[in-house]
Parts: C-alpha cells; sequence; structure tokens
C-alpha cells in the first residue's frame, strides 16, 4: 500500500470522490465544484507514471477492490485526465457553477477516471454506470423538447447497456472456479466458460451501445447535438472511452478467436461506413461530428476484431492509441465549432488540419494513429477496407468544415470565453501530443517515411475531392437526426401499448371473485406440481 | 437436531426480544396518553440493543442459538431458536422500527390540551404489536405459535392502514383485513394437517419426520397459499397497493418494509427449514414463475402511476417478486449464492422502500400533494428527500453500490452456474423497468421549474430517512462473513 503505483492509483480515485464528498458541505460545494480542474491531477500523473511502469496494481485491502492500470488503460486515462483539467478549468472562469450542473460534471469525471483503472468487474460496472448515468444531467434538463426526447433516449441506451453488462459479468465470474471477482483471473477463465460464446455476445453488444455501433447508434447524434459544447466534447471525447476500454477488457485478446474476431470486424466496418454515410446527410456541425464518433468508433471495434481473431494481445495498445487520439481531436473539434461561432478566435484555420487528422493526414497525431494500426490492417481486404475508411473520414470532415463554416448563435453561448482564449493551445495539443505519446506504441519515425506520407495523403485528397463532388451534386437526402432511432422509438411506442392492458388484467385481477379463483388456482398449481415432482 | 434439546447461552436473550415490544404494548394500553409515545419511542433503542446482542451469540456460537420455554424440550414444550437469518432479520426490524417511530412523533404526538387522542394511541402500540408479532416469527420455533404471531401482526396492520379514519382508508383495510383471513384460514388448515400426520409442531422434529406424501404436499401447499395471500404475491395482491399507499408514511414504510417480509420470512422456514429434504424443483419453479410475473406486472403498472405513493406500493409488488425467485435459484448445487441474494433482497428493498415511504410522505406534506405530474422543480427545495429518493432508487434499480445490486448480482450469478437461465430475464428486465419508473419521479423533480412548498420539511425526518437508504446502500459492502452468518443454521441437503 506505501508503495508509489498503490499511493498513485488510490490518489486518483480519492481525489476527486473527496471533491464529490465536499459537494454535501454546503459550505465547501461552491468551491469544490470551482476547483474541480484540480480533481484529475493525480490521474494524470498516474496515466504518465503508467506509460512508463505499466501495469500499477493495487489490491485495497477491503471488499476486494483491485486497482489495476495497464499501457492502454495508461494512454486513455492520460488523455481523458488531461482533458478533464482543462475543460473544468476553462469552463467556470467567468461564471459560478451550477449545483445540477457540477456535480453531473464531477460525478462522470470520477466514473470516468475509475473505468481505466478498475481492476475488479464490481468496482468497473459501479465506475461504469458512473461514467453514464450522470452524463444526463449534463445536457438533459431542460424545458426544450428536443433536449427532453435526447435525455430519455440516452437513458434508455445506456441503462440496457448496463442491465447486458451485469449479466456478462454474472457470467464472467460464475466462469470462473475460484469466483474470483479481478478482471484478470476472470478473462484467463474465459475461454475455457462454459458460457463463453454468450458472454462475448453480451459484452459485444452492451459495450457496443456505448460506442454508437450500428444498430445502437442512434442515441450517439441525439445526444451530442443536445449537449453544450464543452460537455459534448467530453463525453465525445473522454467518455465514449469507456467502451473502448470496455472492449478492450473484456475481449480475450492474445487467444485466437476467429468468429467472433471476424464479426467484430464486420460490425465495426459497418459502423465505419455507415457513420460516414448517414454523417453526409447532416448539416448541423455537433451532429456531423456524433456521426464521425460512430465511424471511429467502428474503426477501432475493426481493429479489436482483427487483434482477437489473430490472438494478438498487442493490438489493445494500438486501438488505445488510436482511440486517445480520437480523443484529443473530437474534443478539439467541438470547441472549435464554439470558437467559431464567437469569432473572436485567432486562428480557426487550424481546424482544417485537426478535422484532417482523423482521416491520417501526415503530420498530425491522425497520422501514428494510422501507423498504430496498421499492423492489424496488414494486407488483404481488411487493408482496403481500412483505406476506404480514411477516404470516407476525409469526406466526412471536409463536409464537416464546409458546414461548420456557417456558425450558429446558440454555439456562442454555449461556450465560455476561457474555453475560446485557449482554442489554439487545444488545437496545436491535439494535432502533436499524440507525436509526445506514440514511443510507448513504437517508432514514430516511419512516419516520416515517403512511402507512408503518401500512403497518408491520397485518401485525404481524394475524401476532400469527393467532398467537393458531392457539394456540387448537390445530392442531400433528408434523414432525421439519429436515424434508425425513429424506428426504435416508434417500435418502443408499440411496446408502451403493454401498459394499459397490463393495467386492466389487473384491476380485473384485483377484484374478489378473480381473487379467490387465483388462490385456489395457485393452491392446485402448488399441490400438482409438488405430487408430480415427488 | 442436538441443539433443541436444551436452552443455549443467551437463549433468554430470545425471551427478551419477545416481552421488550410486548409488555411496552401493554403498559402503553394502561397508563395511555403521551405515555404511549414515551413508552415506545425508549423501547426500540432497546430492541436493537438486544437484536445486536442476539447477532452476537449466533455469531459466536457459529449455531442457532435456543431457548426453551418452561425448560420442556418439543414436541412437549416450544422452543424459541434465533439462527443467522433471525438474527439479521431481528436487527433489519428493529432500526425500521425504531426509525419509523421516531419519524412519527412530529405527526403521531398526542396534541396539547388533549390527554389522549385515538389516532396518536393506536399508532403507539399497534407499531409495538406488529415488532413484537414480527419478533415471535423470526424466532418462532412452532408453527401453531407462529399461527398466533403472524394473526397478531394483520391484525396490527390493519388499524395502522385505517388511522386516519378516511372512508377510503377503512375500505383498504377492510379489503387487507378480509382477504389476510383467507390467508389465515390457509395457512392453519395447512398446520393442522401437518399436526395430524406427524404429531408434532416443531420445526426441527417436523423436518426430521417429514416424508412425501400427499398428506405433507397438501399442507405444505395451503400453508403456502396462505403465506403468500399475507405477503401480496402477484396476483393475490389486491389488497396491497390501496393499503400501502393509503397508511400514514410512517405505517407504509413498515407495512411495505417489514410486515410483508414477515410472512415471506414463514415461507423460507417452511420450505428451507422444513422440507428441504423433499424433492420439491417442480413448486419452486411455480414460485419462481409467480415471482418473475409479480416483478413485471408491478413494475410496469408502477410506472403508469400518477401518484407517487401508489407507484411505491406497485413497486413493492414487483420487489416482493424478486423474493420468490429465491425457491428455485436457492434449491440445488448452488444454492449458497441464490439464498444470499434472497435475504440480500429482503434486507435492500426493506430498507431503501421504507425510506422511499418516509421520503413519499414527507414530500406530500410539503407540497401537499404526491402527484408526480407536479413535482416539478421539487429536487430544489427539498433536496434531501430526493437525495434519499435518487439513493432507494439507485438500489431498487440495482444499481452499484447498493444492497439492491449485491442482490441482483448474486442472483444472476446464481441463475447462470445452476443454468436456469430462464429467470435472468424477469431479474434484469425489472431493474430496467424500476429504472424507469424511478426516472419518471427523478426527472421532473430535477427539472428547471419552479415550485413552492406548503410546510418546510423537518430535517429530523429527513436525516431518518437518509439514514435508511445510506443502510441499503452500505448493505452493497457487506463482506462475505455476512453472507456466512445468513448460512448459520440453515439446513443443506445431504448435511443432516
Amino acid at each position: 500500500m506505501t508503495d508509489l503505483p498503490s499511493t498513485l492509483l488510490v490518489a486518483s480515485l480519492a481525489t476527486p470522490l473527496a471533491f464529490l464528498g465536499a459537494c454535501f458541505v454546503e459550505g465547501w460545494r461552491r468551491h469544490a465544484l470551482a476547483l474541480q480542474w484540480l480533481a484529475p491531477v493525480p490521474s494524470l500523473a498516474t496515466g504518465l507514471v503508467g506509460l512508463i511502469r505499466a501495469p500499477l496494481v493495487c489490491d485495497l485491502p477491503v471488499l476486494d477492490f483491485t486497482l489495476r492500470l495497464d499501457p492502454p488503460g495508461a494512454l486513455l486515462l492520460t488523455g481523458a485526465a488531461l482533458l478533464w483539467i482543462v475543460f473544468s478549468a476553462a469552463i467556470w472562469r467567468d461564471r459560478p457553477p451550477d449545483n445540477r450542473f457540477g456535480l453531473s460534471w464531477l460525478l462522470t469525471m470520477t466514473g470516468n477516471i475509475g473505468v481505466f483503472v478498475a481492476g475488479d468487474l464490481v468496482s468497473f460496472y459501479l465506475f461504469y454506470a458512473l461514467v453514464s448515468i450522470p452524463a444526463y444531467g449534463l445536457f438533459a434538463f431542460s424545458d426544450d423538447r428536443e433536449q427532453k426526447r435526447s435525455g430519455a433516449i440516452y437513458m434508455a441506451f445506456t441503462i440496457l447497456g448496463e442491465a447486458i453488462l451485469l449479466l456478462a459479468f454474472a457470467m464472467l465470474v460464475t466462469g470462473e472456479p475460484l469466483g474470483s471477482t479481478r478482471i484478470v483471473d476472470a478473462m484467463a477463465a474465459l475461454p475455457s466458460s462454459p458460457w463463453r460464446d454468450a458472454t462475448l455476445g453480451l459484452i459485444v453488444a452492451g459495450f457496443g451501445m456505448k460506442l454508437g455501433m450500428v444498430p445502437f447508434n442512434g442515441w450517439m447524434p441525439l445526444t451530442y447535438s443536445a449537449a453544450p459544447i464543452p460537455a459534448a466534447a467530453l463525453l465525445s471525447g473522454a467518455g465514449v472511452k469507456a467502451g473502448v476500454i470496455g472492449l478492450i477488457r473484456f475481449l480475450p485478446l492474445g487467444i485466437p478467436m476467429e468468429g467472433w474476431g471476424d464479426s467484430l470486424v464486420v460490425l465495426g466496418f459497418l459502423s465505419a461506413f455507415y457513420g460516414v454515410a448517414f454523417g453526409l446527410t447532416q448539416q448541423n456541425p455537433k451532429v456531423i461530428l456524433a456521426y464521425s464518433s460512430i465511424s471511429q468508433m467502428g474503426v477501432i471495434a475493426a481493429v479489436l476484431g482483427i487483434a482477437l481473431a489473430k490472438g494478438e494481445a498487442d493490438g489493445a495498445l494500438d486501438a488505445a492509441f488510436y482511440a486517445a487520439n480520437h480523443l484529443l481531436v473530437k474534443a478539439a473539434l467541438f470547441l472549435a465549432i464554439g470558437v467559431l461561432a464567437t469569432r473572436d478566435a485567432a486562428t480557426p484555420v487550424l481546424a482544417v488540419p485537426l478535422a484532417l487528422s482523423l482521416a491520417g493526414l501526415p503530420f498530425t497525431g491522425g497520422a501514428l494513429a494510422k501507423l498504430a494500426t496498421k499492423a492489424q490492417f496488414a494486407s488483404g481486404s481488411v487493408a482496403a477496407l481500412a483505406t476506404l475508411s480514411s477516404i470516407g473520414t476525409a469526406l466526412l470532415m471536409t463536409h464537416f468544415l464546409i458546414c461548420f463554416a456557417v456558425p450558429s448563435s446558440r454555439a456562442a453561448q454555449e461556450c465560455p470565453s476561457a474555453l475560446v482564449r485557449f482554442w489554439p493551445a487545444a488545437a496545436l495539443g491535439a494535432i502533436l501530443l499524440p507525436w509526445a505519446f506514440y514511443p510507448v506504441v513504437g517508432n514514430a519515425s516511419y512516419a516520416f517515411e515517403i512511402g507512408n506520407l503518401v500512403d497518408g495523403l491520397w485518401p485525404v485528397a481524394l475524401g476532400m475531392g469527393l467532398a467537393f463532388v458531392l457539394r456540387r451534386v448537390r445530392f442531400a437526402p433528408h434523414v432525421p437526426v439519429g436515424d434508425s432511432i425513429v424506428l426504435e422509438e416508434a417500435a418502443f411506442r408499440r411496446l408502451l401499448g403493454i401498459g394499459p392492458s397490463l393495467e386492466k388484467l389487473d384491476a380485473r385481477l384485483r377484484q374478489w371473485p378473480m381473487a379467490g379463483i387465483s388462490l385456489l388456482l395457485i393452491i392446485l398449481a402448488l399441490l400438482t406440481a409438488s405430487v408430480s415432482g415427488s | 437436531m442436538a441443539e433443541s434439546g436444551t436452552t443455549t447461552p443467551g437463549g433468554y436473550l430470545l425471551v427478551l426480544t419477545i416481552l421488550l415490544p410486548v409488555v411496552g404494548m401493554i403498559l402503553s394500553f394502561t397508563p395511555g396518553g403521551r405515555n404511549a409515545e414515551r413508552i415506545a419511542l425508549c423501547s426500540t433503542p432497546f430492541g436493537f440493543a438486544l437484536a445486536c446482542a442476539i447477532a452476537f451469540h449466533v455469531n459466536r456460537a457459529g449455531k442457532p442459538i435456543v431457548y426453551l420455554v418452561g425448560g420442556l424440550p418439543p414436541p412437549l414444550g416450544i422452543a424459541l431458536r434465533a439462527d443467522g437469518i433471525s438474527a439479521v432479520m431481528l436487527v433489519a426490524a428493529a432500526v425500521i422500527v425504531t426509525a419509523a417511530a421516531f419519524y412519527a412523533r412530529p405527526k403521531f404526538a398526542t396534541p396539547d390540551g388533549v390527554s389522549e387522542s385515538r389516532s396518536s394511541l393506536t399508532f403507539w402500540i399497534m407499531l409495538q404489536a406488529i415488532w413484537a408479532a414480527l419478533n415471535i416469527i423470526f424466532v418462532g420455533g412452532d408453527l401453531f405459535n407462529l399461527y398466533v404471531a403472524l394473526e397478531l401482526l394483520t391484525f396490527a396492520a390493519v388499524p395502522l392502514v385505517c388511522i386516519d379514519g378516511r372512508p377510503e382508508t377503512i375500505a383498504a383495510a377492510l379489503r387487507y383485513l378480509l382477504f389476510a383471513l383467507f390467508g389465515s384460514i390457509s395457512y392453519l388448515l395447512g398446520v393442522a394437517l401437518f399436526y395430524g400426520a406427524h404429531g408434532t409442531l416443531d420445526i426441527s422434529l417436523l423436518a426430521q419426520r417429514v416424508q412425501a406424501t400427499p398428506v405433507v404436499w397438501t399442507a405444505a401447499a395451503l400453508m403456502t397459499c396462505g403465506l403468500l395471500a399475507k405477503t401480496a404475491l402477484f396476483p393475490l395482491h389486491l389488497w396491497l397497493p390501496p393499503a400501502h399507499a393509503n397508511a400514514p408514511a410512517a405505517a407504509s414504510a413498515v407495512l411495505s418494509g417489514l410486515v410483508v417480509k414477515g410472512s415471506f420470512f414463514l415461507t423460507l422456514r417452511l420450505w428451507f427449514y422444513i422440507l428441504p429434504a423433499l424433492p420439491a424443483e417442480k413448486v419452486a419453479i411455480v414460485l419462481g414463475c409467480l415471482g418473475s410475473a409479480a416483478i413485471i406486472a408491478g413494475s410496469v403498472i408502477a410506472l403508469r402511476q400518477a401518484r407517487l405513493k401508489l407507484l411505491i406500493a406497485y413497486s413493492t409488488v414487483a420487489q416482493i417478486g424478486y423474493l420468490f425467485l429465491v425457491f428455485p435459484l436457492a434449491t440445488g448445487a448452488s444454492s449458497a449464492i441464490g439464498w444470499s441474494a434472497g435475504l440480500m433482497q429482503i434486507l435492500a428493498h426493506a430498507f431503501a422502500k421504507a425510506a422511499m415511504f418516509f421520503s413519499a410522505g414527507l414530500l406530500a406534506e410539503a407540497l401537499g400533494h404526491d402527484q408526480i405530474a407536479k413535482l416539478g422543480g421539487a429536487a430544489r427545495v427539498l433536496p434531501l428527500t430526493f437525495l434519499t429518493i435518487a439513493l432507494g432508487g439507485l438500489s431498487l434499480m440495482g444499481l452499484p453500490p447498493s444492497g439492491g445490486f449485491s442482490a441482483k448480482w448474486l442472483m444472476l450469478q446464481a441463475s447462470v452456474a445452476s443454468g436456469q437461465w430462464v429467470w435472468t430475464l424477469p431479474i434484469l428486465a425489472g431493474g430496467l423497468l424500476a429504472a424507469g419508473y424511478v426516472y419518471r419521479i427523478l426527472t421532473p423533480a430535477l427539472s428547471d421549474d419552479q415550485i413552492s412548498l406548503v410546510l418546510p420539511p423537518k430535517r429530523s425526518q429527513e436525516v431518518i430517512a437518509l439514514a435508511l437508504t445510506a443502510i441499503a446502500i452500505a448493505l452493497g459492502f457487506a463482506p462475505q462473513a455476512f453472507f456466512d452468518f445468513l448460512e448459520i443454521g440453515r439446513p443443506v441437503v445431504g448435511q443432516p
């Protein structure tokens, strides 16, 4: 308990929890909320130490809690902590925090840090719930109908995902012969578990919901368009990565499983292209960014799928690097929307390389992300699909840049001026910081090789060109935000029809004659069951 | 069973734990008036201490503690017996009754200038009567004694429902009384059959003598059905929603949190203590199916209620359904997990639901109504109350960290381990639906709307409610030793 890793791991959770505790004291609440940018500082330190000295492990003496940080977790934790610090520090510079929003923010932050360091199933589940559920408070408390609707849909998907994961985790624990709740033990036992396939199916479905994978993608565009810019930046940047770390932790990478790996690849690329295709039909920059997230999360799922099929444990780190790059870039892009709307920032033009970084523009962090996943997308059809997805991303991001040039007045209100002032640093950071972390994954000098430069450049150029062609053709079918969600809502409404009919049934059952009959029937049922059972 | 032969150390505590509320009840009658309140408030903390002492003794002995009334061993005499689950339930009952007593003080204090008021006197006496009945149920070792306790429980609970004398509460109370009587008759018939067949009503003696004969099965079916009627398992729940929703908050909390658990506790005694050796898998499945139906129907109807108290009452119908999943889950190979899950569900629901009813009462008094549609912005004016509702809701939904989470987590493990996949569906669906109704309460309350208070809430009542949810949450951190404690004295098939 006294060594450095344990201290760091405990501190990264204890600090936000202490801030949370302070919120319950009337006099301290305001300060705790205003100073909450300090809460992720220990996590940043933990993440940085973890990058060098991973894995960090700490078994808490109480209740089987285990904290564990491996290199993929360290990479994502560093990025997430950085993002939380920057946004929390800027957002309340001009006006004091609103209690409800501030508390939701702090809870989401705690959960976000927790998912990366949790080492056992129960605490992972706890922090996963914490990063998902309180996020509702960041955007849905409003009189606006559309925002309420987004909130309800977000909540429905979140809770459904939680339920699916609960069953998956129960199977993991039961499959572990000694009943250990440590993730490492449970995952070691999974390949020989009698419920392996059911468990994996639930895991992919549960975390797939968080990642907005098709067909669970509808909530993401609605949520990000309803959320104010800082919240959208955090959720799309750091929040969604809870799903990525979930897949990394709970897929048995290292043991080849072709069937599951290939299905995940198919599902991933399906999402990747689906996101691009439907993103192109949208005009609201926030919605386009959401569709781009769906697409990018699809790519990450595909990377993990290939690693799973081949049994390569290293794939986790590559996927994490790709995700960490997305974490920084996506948050900065949301910020860009606010920056352009306020019109007093110096260099909105930085948004161009930033946006194209996602497509792997040379010299940006995106080029490194592409380099990191090169081992997975090495050859054959997946290589072609990966290139195609780069072209698609470049196309979608150019479309974003075109739509984003028309600023909205609402975006200006949502973005605090301190954050706007910080924009050039944020944009440059998002483009350049991945270079600082790349040595964890591989050798960055490959990114300067002429072959790689050309490989990075032509899909981007092609995608940009296509975007302008598309603009000329004016091909823009009308698709509602969240596409398939409309169908899912209609199905849900039909399901609600059960309510009145059950209520009628209840009213009938609660009449005396019916209750008497039920009583007799139950006696008979029990008798029949017991006599026939013996 | 060897331990049924003699009184064990600490056995006298079992007598005290019954005598304390009974004496309190009788004393409250005699001087009456304000003294009834004083007696109740003084005795409840003692009861808690007694319950803790019993738990301590059971834990130290590692086996049930026994007291033979009059020194005569059964079948001649009557034994009181406290095992792991008795001790835990005694403590839980003492905590909730104490909380209810202190919570009820502002409402049921005898008004100034009056020497005695009907409603106050009734409340304080009936609260102690319920407590006495529960304690007998938890430590009773004789089926006829348990019948008497069950009757006392019903007859004490009914006046609490109609304590304010409004016509609809009297109708609800009569409904409750009549249906409970059906249950009693059914139970009593079963007891008579047991006595006729085996000549004893002592639980551990019966457990040694029963065989899978038609008489035993008939007796078990009749007793079970009677107990189900009193537990309000769907579709025998006709009395519960009006009774629990119309009673005063302090009473509702005791009724929903404890009283229905009393009859459920006896169902556990019957199947896991008297009949564990008999092949009852199919009965377990019937009970599991009824429980599942209760979970789904209760939750869906809860979602559609306009009044908060009715919503909470229907949520009780659903949560009672979870209790009955213990029958299929705790029989067979991986029974220990299922058993832990069932007991955890009893406790988590008792504390969370009591706190929810306390909060609903606070809210109704502070706002002048309990219409969910008009709760807009209420969380800003009643932050502590809504914190309680949110934390209680967390446990009902089964999100960590909470007792409700532990219960669902263990239930799912038990279903997976025993290969009974079908139960995972109602378990998960119930959680989703619970999330739905908790969401329905919390979202309007947290919205930007403005609302004004009719009456400021009493801080002491808010703290009591919060303390109970804190226990429901803390149950989520229960260590393995706690679950081992629950196993003390449970007959396990194959280990006589």
